[in-house]
């Protein structure tokens, strides 16, 4: 009717804001992560002011090489313009272009995390639908408990125990995901269970594969998504001490690798990254709601 | 059928009876080295045996107890009251406090928040008490965690604030303070719970990483953290198969936790 | 019938050339450079060994200099000069050859201040740089104007660089770089050109290639070791060192002490963060001498090392054969003697804890580096041995920039448990800790003048050490350095950790010695069965 053309319009507006928040965000993230680096202890030193064998004329000079000439903002500004080309700037503690890196490494840490975070999800809403479901307390504290025994178990031990027994990581990614979205799968379910949609669904005589279906991409896409996109980035977050225990040469062990030497143009880029992802899944998590509550309206 | 409640209860006071009753209970102290028993077996002088440099595994996971028992739930809570906080603030009608709330949210999520750790320490002059230091830790782990919450928070938040229940309460002028306490506040406590039940095991175990940067509890002090950090050597494990007595005394908790969580879930849904 | 003579002849084919001999092991981090001039942290330094091409070589078992790329050399008698002659047709392994002047530039490029080259730092004079010449296309000589002692050793750590620059720059050695994928491995190659030849004629190196992968998880490195995925294992901690030796018995090898060391030192240099009353007790002999005899040396090496360690006596590790000075001995425990030492300085023990004459109770902080179990065990033996003469520490790990920043730039730390790899026999490796003026002091970094007098005779001991050529001279002016060290005690040395490694059955030759690099320092001999 009315609405008909103001609709269109107010979407695109609201996505150019979100869009327009998204690099906000992605530049102070990355920002505040060179600052964070530019100021922590450590960061003008060289490994090398601690070797005896080297005179102090030789370990000064190095030390001069290493030292960060131009201010933060400066270097920042400088850095950005740069990257828009596609140079993310040399990595000082490997020595090697970092964009360079970034390509070669972030094909292993995908398909971990990619894999993890379904893995985690699938296994988590299986777990959360046994609590649920069948309304038995067997099931219940069974899934409890193996939810509760899989939070205690640290991400890298878990890693390292797979690594030994020579099983797939990604397993180990998508275990600690799992108990992490359990507990809000469960909520969610046993909201469905007692909500009055079911019960209506139920009475018409409605398939639960309907019902559910139906309830995961209405009542329940907000949540879920915001659900997918805090488990994508907790994996994120989950493979830096994995990787880094394990010795995978993926994007989180060079993040790890990095903050130790503050290796500051690779922290950049990966702070970028990092900032960049977990902003356009927030972004999604957004859109995602307010298109629903439009169709509430 | 209230039984794996009760169990739990039980389980979860005699765990902290033993933790605070530790000085009483405990057959040595937790710094003292036996230094011709390193690493040895459990047996009638060592129930769980000693570590590497001869001390007793059954006291020291008694101490471990207090200290990561009474400070990983206390930061949690402090991450769940912020992440709250700042989820309530971001239910604000103007659009650009959604837009910046939205916006820090994400940033705390992206940030490399262990340099913040990082110059804390450098910042900490290093006789501070241990007591100090920790929970200094514990309270910055706390806040730098706050986002996680708060993004699900805001999620259920937003479903909420569309759902018809509420429409049809804001219609018949219920007081919007009146309507969070009556009928979000249920919703938000189960989620409220589980994260609770995330963050607790999250925090004992970062606890742990961050000895590396010279925070959190330092020699001799253990704690659970710093006893789990073994279990990065397989061969401890081997050696001893008690080193893995933290994990199991976490993996306890955790499970009773989520046994109280979700029998409260019921109470609520049902 | 064709195909499947054809699959003979290829069987018979790979038959005759054998599988290609690839050794295969771990590096804790990244080589920095494959810079041969720039080198200057251990994992560029295994590189540079594997790679590179050097003119005398130190055999690291008789200790003797042999001929490598020079076939002979003299050192004048006044100890000013060297004449180096090149073998004939040498190359490099890109095909260029390999000259006089090559020698000559590496040198000049070594010692420009531009390039600050640590590998150049060995072969500064106080008195100006040395004058290189080639005298013919085999022929160079070096000439300083002072004495310049142990002047053939020096060239055991310069590899001859080509002139032209590359990202794998071509070399002399037995091996060159093919490929190195920062964070993941560094593959080596064998050299096509390498001159030297084994007795039947056979070109070396045995080896076809050598595969280093980084690897910082000592745990995964020893499961690999064990499945038989890698050849050695360089540097084995006590614990992994037991497990190998228990699940391989043949593999595990304790090669005795090793040249490194584990010390304690107290922040002496003037400090905004350490109370004045703090530094009295560092800056007291008696004091320091006293902490150091209620550490139980003997506990640590059989605890924490599991007797993987001898306890230390002094700046010199007792398996340097030639420097150390076999008069000096480790600090016996003695808490007793500890506490009259203490009483005599002012201290008194009042209900379990130790008080200056001022009243302040002894306590004080010591740092050190996170992620060293054994490092934090250590501090953790320390820390009780001291509760019972009534010392109370505080032990922080921190990370090793922010480590290094506090005892080289800020000062701002009390007390530091550390250790030195020490590579070198010679002492001149640690004339920049021993000097008063040294930036690696660390007691007191870059002091103007030494501060006492026994600093002041230290530092006139090793000016004369190193301005002398005759070895006599030198061996009695660091004797008498390692005694003041002992009686002064600025740092207290706490063990010297054995050298422990595995070697697979499968790798012939080695012949493994606690000198760096201990296993593979004959590497273009070694086989693979």
């Amino acid at each position: 009717m009315t609405g008909h053309r103001a609709t269109p319009l107010r979407l695109w507006r609201r996505i150019l804001t979100s869009l327009l928040t998204l690099l906000l965000v992605v530049l102070a993230g990355g920002f505040a992560a060179a600052a964070f680096v530019r100021y922590s202890p450590g960061f003008d030193v060289d490994e090398n002011s601690w070797n005896p064998r080297i005179s102090a004329a030789t370990a000064e000079a190095l030390q001069a090489r290493r030292q960060q000439k131009t201010s933060l903002p400066v270097f920042y500004a400088r850095y950005l313009r740069a990257a828009l080309h596609g140079d993310f700037g040399k990595s000082e503690s490997l020595q090697a272009p970092v964009a360079e890196l970034l390509r070669e490494r972030a094909a292993i840490s995908a398909s971990l995390v990619f894999t993890g975070t379904i893995g985690g999800l699938l296994g988590g809403g299986l777990l959360a639908w046994l609590a649920v479901w069948p309304r038995q307390r067997v099931l219940q504290a069974g899934s409890a408990s193996i939810s509760g025994f899989l939070l205690a178990i640290p991400p890298a031990v878990l890693a390292l125990g797979f690594f030994f027994l020579q099983a797939p990581l990604s397993l180990a990614v998508a275990l600690t995901i799992m108990p992490r979205v359990f507990g809000t799968l469960r909520a969610l379910l046993t909201d469905l269970r007692s909500s009055s949609d079911l019960l209506t669904a139920r009475a018409r005589g409605i398939g639960p594969v309907v019902i559910a279906w139906r309830y995961v991409v209405g009542t329940a896409a907000p949540q879920l998504a915001s659900l997918g996109g805090v488990a994508l980035v907790l994996a994120f977050g989950a493979i830096i001490p994995i990787e880094a225990l394990c010795d995978v040469p993926g994007l989180g062990q060079l993040a790890w690798k990095a903050a130790l030497a503050r290796d500051l143009p690779l922290l950049c880029a990966i702070a970028l990254l990092i900032t960049l992802l977990t902003a356009v899944v927030a972004a999604a998590g957004d859109l995602l709601s307010g298109s629903r509550e439009r169709n509430l309206a | 059928m209230k039984t794996p409640r009760r169990v739990a209860w039980i389980v979860l006071s005699v765990v902290c009876l033993a933790a605070v009753l530790a000085p009483w209970i405990a057959p040595y102290r937790y710094d003292q080295q036996f230094r011709d028993f390193p690493a040895t077996a459990p047996g009638a002088q060592f129930p769980m045996g000693t570590d590497e440099i001869g001390r007793d595994r059954l006291s020291r996971l008694l101490y471990a107890t207090r200290v990561s028992l009474a400070l990983a739930p206390a930061a949690a809570a402090v991450s769940i009251v912020l992440g709250l906080g700042f989820s309530l603030l971001a239910l604000s009608r103007a659009r650009w406090t959604r837009e910046a709330l939205s916006g820090i949210t994400t940033l705390s999520l992206s940030l490399p928040w262990i340099f913040l750790f990082v110059i804390l320490r450098a910042e900490l002059p290093l006789n501070t008490d241990p007591a100090t230091s920790i929970l200094l830790t514990f309270a910055l782990m706390g806040i730098a965690g706050w986002a996680w919450a708060g993004r699900v928070f805001s999620a259920s938040l937003r479903s909420l604030a569309g759902a018809d229940w509420l429409l049809q309460a804001r219609a018949s002028g219920m007081h919007s303070w009146r309507i969070a306490a009556v009928h979000m506040w249920p919703h938000l406590r189960s989620i409220a719970l589980a994260q609770f039940r995330v963050l607790i095991p999250a925090y004992i175990l970062a606890e742990a990483s961050l000895g590396l940067l010279g925070l959190g509890v330092a020699e001799p002090l253990p704690s659970w953290g710093n006893l789990l950090k073994d279990l990065q050597h397989p061969d401890t494990i081997r050696a001893n198969p008690w080193a893995l007595a933290p994990l199991a005394l976490l993996m306890l908790v955790m499970i009773c936790l989520e046994a109280l969580g979700s029998d409260t879930n019921n109470e609520v849904t049902v | 019938m064709k195909p499947s003579a054809g699959l003979t002849g290829l069987i018979l084919f790979t038959v005759a050339l054998g599988p290609a001999a690839e050794l295969h092991f771990t590096m804790a981090g990244d080589p920095k450079t494959l810079d041969a001039l720039q080198v200057a942290e251990s994992h560029s330094e295994t590189i540079r060994y594997l790679t590179g091409g050097v003119l005398l070589r130190i055999n690291r078992t008789s200790g003797r200099i042999e001929p490598e790329l020079a076939e002979s050399w003299t050192v004048s008698t006044d100890g000013k000069s060297i004449a180096l002659h090149l073998r004939a047709g040498l190359k490099f392994s890109d095909g260029t050859s390999l000259a006089a002047a090559d020698v000559v530039r590496t040198l000049q490029r070594a010692l420009d201040p531009k390039e600050a080259s640590p590998a150049g730092d060995a072969f500064r004079s106080a008195a100006g740089d040395p004058e290189i010449t080639a005298s013919s296309i085999r022929d160079v000589d070096i000439r300083y104007k002072t004495v310049k002692p142990g002047l053939d050793h020096l060239f055991d750590q310069l590899a001859i660089i080509p002139e032209k620059t590359a990202k794998y720059p071509a070399t002399a050695g037995p091996f060159h770089v093919m490929d190195h994928r920062p964070g993941q491995f560094v593959q080596l190659a064998r050299n096509p050109n390498y001159w030297k030849h084994d007795s039947a004629g056979r070109q070396l190196p045995y080896l076809d290639s050598i595969r280093i992968d980084i690897q910082q998880n000592d745990d995964i490195e020893m499961t690999r070791f064990l499945r038989g995925e890698l050849h050695l294992i360089a540097n084995l901690d006590p614990e992994n060192f037991d497990r190998v030796a228990k699940e391989k018995p043949g593999a595990a090898r304790n090669l005795g002490a090793s040249l490194d060391s584990e010390f304690l030192w107290f922040n002496q240099a003037p400090s905004k963060t350490v109370p004045d009353w703090k530094r009295k007790w560092f800056l007291s002999t008696a004091f320091r001498r006293a902490l150091s005899q209620s550490i139980h040396r003997d506990d640590i090496a059989r605890v924490v090392y599991r007797g993987h360690a001898h306890a230390a006596a002094g700046p010199f590790s007792a398996a340097n054969k030639v420097w150390f000075n076999t008069a000096v001995k480790p600090v016996a425990f003695d808490s007793a003697a500890a506490l009259k030492e203490l009483s005599a300085a002012g201290f008194v023990l009042q209900k379990g804890v130790l008080r200056d004459h001022e009243g302040h109770a002894v306590e004080f902080s010591v740092i050190t580096n996170s992620g060293n179990r054994t490092r934090e065990r250590m501090a953790a033996l320390v820390q009780s041995d001291w509760a019972k003469i009534g010392v109370k520490i505080n032990i922080v790990t921190l990370d090793f920039g922010s480590l290094i920043e506090r005892i080289t730039k800020t000062m701002d730390y009390e007390a530091c448990l550390l250790g030195f790899n020490n590579v070198e026999i010679d002492p001149s490796e640690q004339m920049n800790v021993w000097l008063s003026s040294g930036a690696q002091h660390p007691w007191w970094p870059n002091e103007k003048t030494p501060s006492t007098e026994w600093e002041k005779r230290i530092d006139a001991l090793l000016m004369q050490q190193a301005s002398s050529g005759n070895a006599a001279v030198r061996k009695k002016a660091i004797d008498e350095v390692q005694k003041i060290a002992m009686e002064q005690e600025p740092i207290l040395y706490l063990v010297n950790p054995d050298y422990l490694c595995a070697i697979s059955p499968s790798l012939q030759g080695v012949a493994p010695t606690a000198a760096p690099p201990q296993i593979w320092w004959n590497i273009e001999w070694l086989k693979l069965e």
